[in-house]
């Protein structure tokens, strides 16, 4: 239950990087004007970030993590729940893996 | 920190119920964290995650408690853990990198802040910060979802934020516990539930021709910055990119 005086710098550190991104955008828009242009721009984000996510781990995999991605597609649309897609997709990538170590 | 959110939690709702501040009542406060229980779930494994990691990395438990409650990004995390992955806590410009690499991992916050201000700029400042501090990924979408369905409540945003911020502790908290027993998270497939999650959003959330020109445009945008540029940078050029694609093809969008 101990934390090493330098934690404390470091945490200090990491705390503001995060804080800083947590309330900049909230800041920045304080002095821009919303158009619905940039509104347009800006619903289309969360589409985006999870694409970035998404995009570079499916090119960096094999095969698990592929028919993993297959079968939370598949989930999603047959229940449309996120977290059974999620769950899903994980177990089929950790069967997938197991079965890449045996193969 | 719990406490103090739980006490804010219940002074916004306070705030809201004495009729100040209409647009964060109490009943958005509920709405948010019923739809967010879900996905409280999956913030528990990925704590998890990071508590295990944690636990390799000789953090004390007080030490990775802090580090969730003040840093609360799991990618974020990651990196300052694997910084000390020697046992020894960074100082002087190894800590500024660690610091500068957090900022570009977490640069997509800065997106998400812009996208709620037309939420968190009507309520109070002390709604909005809260709101701010307890933000994560999964309930900023959600949030976003919610709005496109009708929500304007900016107490969906905190209340969501809240139910997915608590389970980031406990998760923490069984990682670190469980860190002397754990199998490889590897082979259990938990480094895929953070991909296998966005895809599920993902794939709920595109729609139309539009949704799947900024799914392209930022897919793309996103290898090429995985491969060209330093780590940590591909969700903030996809996001950049789904963003100007979607600016871009506006004016086709309100013709058509």
């Amino acid at each position: 239950m101990t934390v090493r005086p330098e934690f404390w710098m470091f945490l200090g550190l990491a705390a503001v990087a995060s804080l800083f991104c947590r309330f900049g955008g909230f800041w920045l828009m304080h002095y821009i004007a919303i158009t619905p242009r940039l509104e347009a721009a800006l619903k289309a984000t969360p589409i985006a970030v999870m694409a970035g996510i998404v995009a570079p781990a499916a090119l960096r995999g094999s095969w698990p993590e592929w028919i993993g991605l297959a079968a939370v597609v598949a989930v999603m649309r047959l229940m449309k729940n996120d977290l059974a897609a999620a769950i899903a997709g994980v177990g089929v990538v950790a069967l997938a893996r197991s079965g890449q170590l045996l193969g | 920190m719990i406490l103090r959110i739980m006490t804010e939690a219940s002074h916004n709702t306070n705030a809201a119920r004495g009729g100040g501040a209409a647009p964060f009542t109490a009943a958005g406060v509920r709405r948010g964290a019923v739809q967010a229980l879900p996905l409280a779930a999956s913030v528990l494994v990925y704590g998890m995650v990071f508590g295990l990691l944690a636990k390799t990395a000789a953090m004390s438990f007080a030490e990775a408690m802090l580090m969730s409650t003040f840093v609360y990004s799991g990618s974020a995390q990651v990196v300052a853990v694997s910084a000390m992955e020697s046992g020894r806590i960074p100082t002087g410009a190894a800590a500024f990198a660690v610091m500068t690499t957090i900022v570009l991992l977490n640069a997509r916050y800065l997106l998400y802040g812009a996208a709620l201000h037309p939420w968190l700029g009507r309520v109070s400042t002390l709604q909005a910060y809260a709101t701010l501090v307890v933000l994560g990924d999964g309930n900023w979408v959600l949030s976003m979802k919610a709005a496109q369905e009708g929500e304007k409540d900016a107490g969906y945003v905190f209340g969501s934020g809240v139910v997915m911020f608590v389970p980031w502790l406990m998760g923490t908290t069984i990682g670190m516990l469980a860190g002397a027993f754990a199998a490889n998270p590897r082979s259990l497939g938990l480094d895929f539930m953070l991909v296998a999650f966005s895809a599920a959003l993902m794939s709920g959330l595109v729609k139309g021709r539009s949704d799947v020109a900024v799914l392209l445009s930022a897919s793309v945008a996103a290898i090429a910055a995985d491969r060209l540029l330093p780590a940590g940078l591909a969700v903030l050029t996809a996001a950049a990119a789904g963003g100007l694609t979607a600016w871009l093809r506006f004016k086709t969008v309100e013709g058509a």
